[in-house]
């Protein structure tokens, strides 16, 4: 029952019982006390004449008033209630809109210096220090991911200068080679990361222009059957209809080449990997479809998260660094898009992308 | 070939200055923006890398002070921030090649090399290595007698190899050059390409031309 219902009940059962009691007041008033009075004068006529009908009407002036009263006070409790409690469903909406990225929008307030114009005052300044923080925390990830940058490039470089160097010995280069191959991970964990603060920060600016998104699709279709092949895995373009799309070119192109690589990464030996892009509801929408061990509906919500890894028993034979599927995401995010996985365990995934057309 | 390496953070300079001298160039180094200035205009270089955080006038701007005083030596950016923004706002302030840290050793050592070389480049439309050849016009590769049958891609693979033959080409720069990514796509895109490039050039031949510098990249030579 919502706010608005109860204390409309409450405030017709209220009138009505104070109707009542007025009633009866009444009745005492006008009927009982006057006829005492009458009886002190003329004791001894009519000793006991109380007239029953006068006792009726009063009861049914009062009903009949009482009940189109109680009625009245229903429906204007309800309005009333709804007048009053208006400020807090905008309210809802306002802070419904409210996620991570416009904690810096302000929800409206509605001037007339009432409890509910404290409440959403208290709101504001609450997410006011809330985006202090997340700034905080974003500014940190991008400080930090800028920081690692410098030491990086010299391990990277003091290490390759070592392996140029022809005296090693064969343990120290085999050494040299590990340390180098974890420093290329590092290296495009912390590219990643920076990747990913900065566009949380908006400080990624995309170069839209129109695209047909059916040449980067056969574009990447071509990689792919390349990256399939050692694996012996089945390639298929369903479907690559002429679209149009307004993009940045390399973010798309990214993208694109990052759900192939899943695809052919994430897959069974001699297992099939299906590409398609039809125009659906007026939306580009890319289909990419493979056979796969499937992903748990329970971890499906998480899988963009960043440095979420899906199935442990894979995780540690899979390179990577964790951040694909997050910068997909945000890759059309970023295009006004939407990314999905559907998948059926131990048959296959599904990623589908919609972007607005051109 | 002599080259001015600008850069302030010590060990970096450090290393690249060895790996630079290593492959014969002779190496200056400056730790500021105004020195490499000073540096530039009374030493003729053959190259420039620059690295765009600078104490005091950064990168970007000791390169428009170049540019402006009529000095046209091939410049390499270097950068800690690598966005595209920022790629494309040094290119266009007159930089030949941007290279986002951490880099490979061998990527910016290529890039040099292929900054020095770049006026005395092959233009020629037949690139031959040994016996291999790529006619840049009809796309036809031909090893011996042998005709080969090259994809878009592996012609773009093979011609980029090609030209840069005898240098050791870095994945990022292949990637780059090949298809035109300006990040690292963490796949092993290019190991494959170049996997099925060997099988159609070198399978069937006793002398092999496309050789793997493990950890490094990839070169296109006559000898191993």
């Amino acid at each position: 029952m919502t706010i608005r219902t109860r204390l409309s009940l409450w405030y017709a059962t209220v009138m009505f019982i104070a109707l009542m009691v007025m009633g009866v007041l009444l009745y005492f008033q006008l009927v009982i006390e006057p006829r005492q009075e009458a009886h002190r004068h003329h004791h001894e006529q009519n000793e006991e004449a109380v007239d029953p009908d006068v006792f009726e009407d009063v009861t049914g002036i009062v009903l009949s008033c009482g009940i189109p009263a109680a009625l009245l006070a229903v429906a204007g409790g309800w309005w009333l209630m709804k007048k009053s409690l208006a400020p807090v469903a905008s309210l809802t909406q306002a802070t419904e809109k409210i996620t991570a990225q416009n904690l810096g929008e302000k929800i409206p307030r509605t001037g007339n210096g009432d409890e509910f114009d404290r409440l959403t005052e208290v709101f504001n300044s609450m997410l006011a220090r809330l985006d202090d923080s997340f700034n905080r925390i974003r500014e940190f990830t991008l400080h930090a991911s800028h920081e690692l940058k410098t030491p990086l490039t010299v391990l990277r470089g003091e290490t390759e200068t070592a392996l140029r160097d022809e005296k090693i010995s064969p343990t120290e280069r085999e050494r040299a080679h590990s340390q180098l191959e974890e420093l290329r991970r590092l290296t495009q964990i912390v590219d990643g990361l920076t990747l990913l603060a900065k566009a949380d920060a908006g400080q990624v600016a995309l170069t839209l222009e129109p695209l047909r998104l059916d040449e980067l699709v056969r574009d990447c279709f071509a990689d792919l059957q390349i990256l399939a092949e050692p694996q012996h895995i089945q390639v298929e373009l369903e479907a690559c209809e002429e679209i149009s799309v307004r993009g940045d070119r390399h973010r798309l192109r990214q993208l694109l080449l990052n759900l192939a690589d899943n695809a052919v990464k994430y897959n069974q030996p001699s297992g099939h990997v299906t590409m398609s892009l039809r125009r659906a509801a007026g939306l580009a929408e890319i289909k990419i479809t493979n056979t796969s061990a499937g992903i748990p509906p329970e971890i499906l919500p998480r899988v963009f998260d960043r440095f979420f890894r899906g199935d442990s028993a894979h995780g540690n034979t899979i390179e990577g660094c964790g951040l694909g599927l997050s910068i997909a995401q945000w890759i059309v995010s970023a295009h006004a898009g939407k990314i999905q996985i559907a998948s059926a365990p131990s048959q296959s995934t599904i990623v589908t992308v919609q972007l607005p057309t051109a | 070939m002599r080259v001015l390496v600008v850069e302030d953070e010590k060990k970096t300079a450090s290393f690249v200055r060895k790996a630079l001298q290593a492959e014969s160039f002779a190496v200056d180094v400056c730790h500021n923006g105004d020195d490499a200035l000073a540096a530039a205009s009374t030493t003729p270089f053959d190259a420039i890398v620059l690295d765009i955080m600078l104490p005091g006038r950064d990168g970007i701007s000791v390169l428009k002070q170049l540019r402006e005083r009529k000095n046209s030596t091939p410049v390499l950016l270097l950068s800690a921030r690598g966005e595209v923004n920022e790629r494309v706002e040094g290119l266009n302030a007159g930089a030949d090649d941007y290279l986002p840290k951490p880099f490979e050793l061998s990527e910016l050592i290529a890039r040099v090399r292929a900054l020095t070389r770049r006026s005395g480049e092959n233009k020629s439309t037949t690139l031959r290595v040994a016996d291999l050849t790529l006619d840049t016009l009809t796309h036809k590769a031909q090893r011996g007698n042998t005709a080969i049958e090259l994809t878009a891609r592996e012609y773009r693979l093979l011609e980029f190899l090609m030209r840069s033959a005898g240098r050791l080409c870095g994945r990022m720069m292949i990637l780059e050059k090949v298809w035109d990514y300006s990040f690292d796509p963490g796949t092993n895109l290019v190991d494959v390409y170049v996997r099925r490039l060997r099988e159609k050039i070198d399978a069937d031949f006793a002398t092999k031309l496309l050789h793997t510098v493990r950890g490094e990249g990839y070169i296109l030579k006559e000898a191993a």
